[in-house]
């Protein structure tokens, strides 16, 4: 006997798609033309074959999953990653690590963009606001890839 | 350029106060300016500071557009020097930056006449040079 499955396909009891090569006739006996099976045949074909490409993508999509949650753990706990720092329109690459204070990169930045005189006027800036230079990079909220500024901490002249 | 630098200066600083103006180039011509920035500052009759949030701001545009600050251009209510205050606090420090002071507060004839020009050396130290020798208009 046949039975519908959740998606729609015919199969026997034994699991396996009927066929439909042999002889299938009507309930008055009548043999559907060979034209109509062929088209059913190709159409359970398809069937299965988008159905293995559900699963497939299901797969793929369960893997994805993973890896976003491996990438955002990495970010999160990483020990040593790349920042980048901002100073008069050239952006440069610094490997930083998570216990290294602010001030020792500041070091590295001023040192790779210049030297720059007068060190003392210059800072890192993150989101907007000063790091401290005696944290560390991880208590400066620094993940891997942010963008830090290096400007001066007040510009001003006067007569 | 130059005309709308001294339109700032005279719009913004109104004879009464000291403004600045940024010029810009890219870095693919560092050479040419091409853009000039009135920046966000408060200011008096002698001196003025540049606004924070606009600092942050600007420097992210400069970063996102490839462009950097070629010189800084202030004005001062009479003559033109270049004060210890100038010296501490330039938006650029690196060696070979420009600083121009412009006097009476803008409001004289469109040039350089007793105008000053500065530029950082490598000991961080500030040294007058003649502005024919760093600026030429076109």
């Amino acid at each position: 006997m046949d039975h519908i499955d959740q998606t729609g396909k015919h199969e026997d009891n034994d699991g396996r798609p009927p066929d439909r090569g042999g002889a299938v006739a009507d309930e008055n006996g009548c043999q559907p033309p060979d034209e109509a099976l062929e088209h059913l045949r190709k159409a359970e074909h398809d069937l299965e074959k988008a159905l293995e490409k559900e699963h497939e993508a299901e797969r793929e999509i369960v893997q994805a999953e993973v890896e976003i949650k491996e990438a955002i753990r990495e970010i999160e706990h990483a020990r040593e990653f790349t920042i980048e720092i901002l100073y008069d329109g050239v952006k440069k690459k610094f490997e930083v690590r998570i216990e290294e204070t602010v001030k020792h990169l500041l070091d590295q930045a001023i040192g790779a963009f210049g030297p720059l005189p007068n060190p003392h006027t210059l800072a890192l800036y993150k989101d907007g606001k000063e790091l401290p230079d005696s944290q560390t990079i991880k208590a400066a909220g620094t993940k891997p890839h942010d963008v830090l500024l290096l400007r001066p901490s007040t510009v001003k002249g006067g007569a | 350029m130059l005309e709308e630098t001294f339109r700032h200066f005279r719009e913004c600083g109104r004879g009464r106060e000291e403004c600045q103006i940024l010029w810009l180039s890219s870095w693919e011509k560092p050479e040419v300016i091409a853009r000039i920035v009135h920046p966000k500052h408060a200011a008096h009759g002698g001196g003025f500071v540049l606004d924070d949030l606009w600092l942050n701001d600007f420097w992210m545009e400069l970063g996102n557009t490839n462009i950097g600050i070629r010189f800084q251009v202030h004005t001062h209510p009479q003559q033109a020097f270049h004060s210890p205050t100038d010296d501490e606090f330039p938006i650029i420090h690196k060696p070979g930056f420009l600083s121009l002071v412009i006097p009476n507060f803008g409001l004289g004839p469109v040039g350089f006449k007793d105008a000053y020009l500065t530029e950082i050396q490598p000991n961080g130290g500030w040294q007058q040079v003649a502005i024919s020798s760093r600026l030429v208009l076109t």
